[in-house]
């Protein structure tokens, strides 16, 4: 039987408290591509955590998966304004990439964080400017362009690798998106992109656990899990998770 | 142990493919190793104790050292707590009483626990547990005598079949730090491994397997 998300009880958001985090697991699937099973990650890492003995280090309630019946794009955005209205931390577990777009676009004011080995054209349009977290190989030209006019931080996984991790100004209050196709596939194989050259997960954990900015809300996407047999993605999810929501 | 003895335990793996013996083999300066088969007693996790039989089956006798000998497994009671640590001790004593260095090798913590009174037993001296994760201690004298305590669990999990978490030493940082360790290393416990069974575990038994060869090269060197 699987409990909540690293011992959390399963709840709803009204017995979420202010302060503290509220799970959410949106299981959508990626529609294109070979490397399929990001629908299995909510509950995979419920178990995973289940198995390490991981806490949380805040208090909070698992919310459950979001039925993903009809428009349920609108009804995660709903859920995520619900709960940042009310001082909890949504951390939602997707899923494919558009259960980020869902969560960024209920919170359209806040800047990004955004670990993934690709620029995305609609992150990088935001208002708010976003740090990139992880970058590799070629870049999309005008997402790249982007970038520089508008002087956004970004590093590389080799740079962060190789411990090049300060980000001079980091915001105050963000949002992170952490894509698991960020890790390099050799160290981490559960992901629905193949990314060779990504970043160690260490470095991952390291990186996100040494920003200072308090994170509204922070969404998980890309994990296949079936395909990682050891389960090392989703130990380094569950590792960034927590070292985000330490300082955060 | 006479040769018809020997010959009929040649086709049973050993630790690094070192000869078999029986404590009436050993002399002083030899270097000792033992199976450990319990792991329900300090930081339980099941598993622990196929540790040994793993690393004996995937070992190979190319580099078996040669002032090496597998004993056996100690005899364990691992229901009845007591009796366990009376027996492991007195069986470590009567290791180390022959002079040999002495190597205990899977299952979880207890193992070191029970090594521990062993030794200081013995010795009549409150001998050092030094780790291998926890640095090298600068002011250790060479004659020091010290037990020397390898927890597996501090590996990486990338060297790991199930992994736990993500930081931790690559076993070559391991294997250097166990040749670094100064002082007179009389023991050494290699625990906290549960090994997958299966080709999962080809890693995190090798890695385990080229840590024990440091560990009885670093003994074996002590020894001579």
């Amino acid at each position: 039987m699987i409990t909540g998300y690293a011992g959390l009880p399963f709840g709803e958001i009204s017995q979420c408290e202010a302060r503290s985090v509220g799970v959410l697991g949106v299981p959508s699937e990626v529609d294109s591509g070979q490397r399929i099973g990001a629908s299995l990650a909510p509950d995979a890492l419920r178990k995973m955590s289940q198995q390490l003995g991981i806490a949380l280090p805040v208090n909070g309630w698992d919310l459950g998966n979001l039925n993903l019946l009809g428009n349920w794009s609108v009804a995660l955005m709903q859920l995520v304004i619900k709960m940042v209205d009310g001082d909890i931390v949504p951390v939602v577990l997707g899923g494919a990439s558009n259960v980020a777009s869902g969560v960024l676009e209920a919170l359209p004011d806040l800047p990004v964080v955004a670990a993934m080995p690709l620029a995305r054209g609609d992150v990088a349009a935001r208002q708010e400017e976003t740090i990139w977290v992880g970058l590799n190989g070629g870049q999309p030209a005008d997402v790249w362009d982007q970038i520089n006019q508008r002087s956004m931080a970004w590093r590389t996984a080799r740079q962060l690798d190789e411990g090049d991790t300060g980000f001079s100004s980091m915001p105050k209050r963000a949002i992170l998106w952490v894509d698991i196709s960020v890790i390099d596939l050799g160290h981490a194989a559960g992901a629905v992109g193949i990314n060779p050259a990504g970043m160690k997960p260490e470095t991952l954990v390291s990186a996100i656990g040494a920003m200072t900015c308090s994170w509204q809300a922070i969404v998980i996407t890309g994990l296949a899990p079936e395909r990682d047999t050891r389960g090392m993605s989703e130990l380094t999810i569950i590792e960034t998770l927590n070292a985000a929501l330490r300082n955060g | 142990m006479d040769d018809v003895a020997h010959k009929q335990f040649d086709a049973i793996p050993s630790f690094l493919g070192v000869p078999i013996g029986d404590l009436e083999d050993l002399v002083p300066g030899q270097v000792a190793m033992a199976g450990y088969f319990c792991d329900n007693l300090d930081r339980p996790a099941a598993g622990q104790r196929y540790l040994a039989r793993q690393l004996r089956y995937a070992s190979r006798p190319e580099n078996a050292p040669a002032n090496v000998t597998d004993l056996g497994d100690v005899n364990v009671f691992p229901l009845e707590v007591d009796k366990h640590f009376s027996a492991v001790i007195s069986q470590c004593e009567a290791i180390l009483e022959t002079g040999a260095r002495m190597v205990l090798v899977g299952g979880d913590s207890s193992g070191l626990k029970a090594l521990g009174i062993a030794v200081r037993k013995i010795t009549n001296t409150d001998v050092l547990v030094v780790s291998v994760t926890e640095g090298i201690m600068g002011n250790l004298s060479k004659t020091q005598p010290i037990i020397l305590s390898v927890d597996l669990q501090e590996l990486g999990g990338i060297w790991m079949s199930q992994p736990r978490r993500l930081s931790g030493l690559s076993p070559a940082q391991m294997i250097a730090q166990i040749e670094a360790t100064p002082g007179n290393v009389v023991a050494a416990a290699i625990f906290g491994l549960a090994p997958a069974l299966d080709n999962r575990g080809t890693t995190e038994t090798c890695a385990a397997l080229a840590i024990l060869q440091a560990v009885a090269e670093h003994l074996e060197k002590g020894a001579s």
